[in-house]
């Protein structure tokens, strides 16, 4: 009797959570489709501005085309660069898996050559910007403990994320603010060792595109170097009907003209 | 060359009506100033105290065909690059060299076709080549231009397919392109008819294979994917691309023999960076006994290489390279007293190091050359700096040395050069 008691004390306790709210595990994950997996398949013309401690400001134009394999895990990427001058033309496809390394290949359009990229630190530079690869691409959410926080502001989740293996990372943690409305994610705070923020990421503008809430303008910053990197995205477009073909050595060498406006 | 340029201009008016041809084509490519000083006098050369130093504009557009046309339908795309060069060198007046020329387009779901002159590269190796036989400036390699410039055009016809169980690369060159290697004028080198180190003074000469459909080259490539592992066979059948073969001893020819080359590569993910591995086996069928003292001999080539990125913009590389001479003992045995002659392996390690500063606009590259079983090596050391989006300077050095004259790189060790470029790309 008093086990039958527990039982329905814990099923009326937890029914009850998921009435009101979701549990942190389904929140990551909503926010991580919501950024990474929307539509079957999605383009965008990123143009980057890199603006360092200096003033001086760097271009980086770059058209993406993304196709999901598998949702919350496995995708493809290609990625061709505008600008540059001198590295237009330049192209490089990634096969995002989960739980081993991704394959990256790039090619040199000069000597028509496609390298394999060994590429196992995703918290390297973006082409030279304050994103790191792991921002474009999307960081695994199994990589870390995610921990709900009392926030601030209602209209925001606030997730606390630590990484499992804090040994491959130069933050020991970071907080992401994510719109209770749509799951889109608007703020990431990123703190160092010593517990100092020291790198955030922010939407700046949110539009629904097709029916998905989509970031189309976002800033990178390191607060330590002083530097940031505003992103805004154009051409935005979900399910093109993309296939598994463009994201091969054939469309590295022969870039799909029809998915690359200039 | 030309004839070249017309059929293709041809074409591409023949096709696109004019009154279509309103977009018109961006084009794009960078100013540039090179200069490499000699470490050490070379007086044996046209210039003793620097080997380089030229301007350097080149011109580039890609075209995607317009309109409602068989080709627009293909997704035609004509490519032009050109480099103009002022070589003060050579104090020339000016040259102009035609990279590429070439019209590319689908004319199947499961077919591209690009015609008419490019760059082509294929395999494993980093800078090691044993299945890519297309032609490459080995002089430019070594006087510091940029790696674009180590890839030569080649005339050509390249037909891709991609059934569903494998990718077929099919290349025709009906034109030989050899390699460009040095000739004394600007490099020294070992020439074998003056007996050692020779410049200006060498008049050896190369005989290139005439215009015959016999002498028409083709090469092959099947690849494909096995997860995340590539696979691939090569087959190229044409000449050797560098002279090795003595035709007229008396009047100092050499010739590029014919070759078939036959190889495999595979390349994947492997301890945490990218693994590969090559072989291929040389055919020479002009000395299939490899009895003939003249003609070079089969060979068989093995490439191990590993590439690692240890985190923090900080990559390294490293590479094993066998050679092995076939039929050798049949080839000493032919050999006159008085030859200079090949070893029979070679053994060749290669490291590179490459690593990134300041957001990836300062790059540091390091890539050593050494073979323990010819005492030699090439270490080319180099500093790029992305001053901002249009202006780039590299610097760097081209550090060859050798115990002995006659090897690759032992050759080359009075060739030591400080080079600078200076680029403004648009």
């Amino acid at each position: 009797m008093k086990k039958i008691l527990v039982f329905l004390a814990v099923l009326i306790f937890t029914g009850n959570a998921w009435a009101e709210e979701l549990n942190v595990g389904q929140i990551v994950a909503k926010a991580n489709n919501r950024s990474y997996y929307q539509g079957k398949d999605g383009r965008a013309k990123a143009n980057m501005m890199v603006t360092d401690a200096q003033g001086r400001s760097r271009q980086r134009q770059l058209t993406i085309l993304k196709l999901n394999i598998k949702e919350g895990s496995d995708q493809r990427y290609y990625v061709y660069f505008h600008k540059p001058n001198d590295v237009k033309g330049m192209s490089y496809i990634v096969w995002k898996h989960s739980g081993k390394d991704d394959d990256r290949w790039l090619y040199l359009p000069a000597m028509d050559l496609v390298r394999r990229i060994a590429a196992s630190d995703k918290r390297s530079s973006f082409a030279g910007t304050t994103f790191l690869y792991e921002d474009i691409s999307g960081r695994s959410i199994d990589l870390d403990a995610h921990e709900l926080l009392a926030g601030s502001d209602p209209a925001f989740y606030t997730i606390k994320n630590t990484p499992k293996d804090a040994g491959v990372v130069e933050f020991s943690y970071y907080t992401v603010s994510i719109d209770k409305n749509n799951f889109v994610p608007m703020k990431a705070e990123y703190f160092d060792k010593s517990g100092k923020l020291y790198r955030s990421i922010e939407a700046l503008e949110v539009k629904e595109i097709q029916g998905y809430p989509t970031v189309t303008k976002m800033k990178a910053t390191d607060l330590n170097a002083n530097s940031s990197t505003i992103t805004e995205f154009g051409d935005i477009q979900y399910d093109l009907g993309l296939s598994n073909d463009i994201f091969t050595e054939r469309f590295l060498r022969t870039p799909p003209q029809q998915w690359l406006k200039e | 060359m030309k004839r070249a340029f017309l059929i293709a201009t041809a074409v591409i008016f023949l096709i696109v009506p004019p009154a279509q041809a309103l977009e018109l084509p961006q084009w794009h490519g960078f100013i540039e100033q090179d200069f490499g000083g000699r470490l050490n006098q070379d007086s044996l050369t046209k210039h003793k105290n620097y080997n380089l130093l030229e301007q350097r504009v080149q011109l580039k557009t890609r075209y995607a065909i317009p309109g409602e046309n068989i080709l627009s339908a293909w997704n035609g795309v004509f490519s032009y690059k050109g480099d103009f060069v002022l070589d003060e060198y050579f104090q020339t007046t000016g040259s102009y060299e035609v990279r590429e020329l070439n019209l590319a387009f689908s004319p199947a779901s499961f077919m591209d076709i690009k015609a008419g002159r490019q760059v082509l590269t294929w395999g494993t190796g980093d800078y090691l080549f044993i299945n890519d036989l297309f032609p490459k400036d080995y002089v430019s390699f070594y006087i510091g231009r940029d790696d674009e410039y180590l890839k030569k055009p080649s005339d050509a016809l390249r037909l891709s397919l991609y059934p569903e169980i494998v990718n077929i690369d099919f290349v025709l060159i009906p034109v030989f392109t050899p390699n460009t290697i040095p000739d004394g004028q600007r490099v020294s080198f070992f020439d074998s008819f003056e007996g050692g180190i020779a410049g200006l003074n060498s008049d050896r000469n190369a005989v290139k294979p005439a215009h015959q459909a016999r002498n028409i080259q083709y090469a092959l490539r099947l690849y494909r994917t096995f997860g995340s592992t590539e696979g691939a066979f090569y087959y190229y059948r044409g000449f050797d691309p560098s002279p090795r073969s003595y035709l007229d001893e008396a009047n100092r020819q050499l010739f590029y023999e014919r070759l078939d080359v036959y190889g495999a590569s595979l390349r994947g993910p492997f301890l945490g960076g990218i693994g590969n591995a090559e072989m291929g086996y040389y055919r020479s069928s002009q000395d299939s006994q490899g009895d003939n003292r003249l003609i070079e001999n089969s060979a068989l080539k093995w490439l191990l290489g590993y590439e690692k990125d240890l985190g923090h913009d900080l990559k390294v590389g490293v590479q094993y390279l066998y050679e092995q001479k076939l039929n050798y003992s049949k080839y000493r045995e032919a050999l006159l007293s008085q030859d200079y002659y090949w070893d029979e392996s070679r053994h060749l390690l290669t490291q590179r190091l490459t690593k990134l500063y300041k957001n990836q606009t300062v790059m540091l590259g390091l890539f050593n050359f050494w073979s323990p079983s010819n005492k030699e090596g090439y270490l080319r050391l180099s500093c790029a700096y992305d001053l901002t989006d249009q202006w780039k300077l590299t610097v760097g050095f081209n550090l060859p040395w050798g115990e002995d004259n006659l090897t690759d790189f032992g050759m080359m060790k009075e060739n030591k050069n400080a080079f600078m470029r200076l680029r403004y790309s648009f």
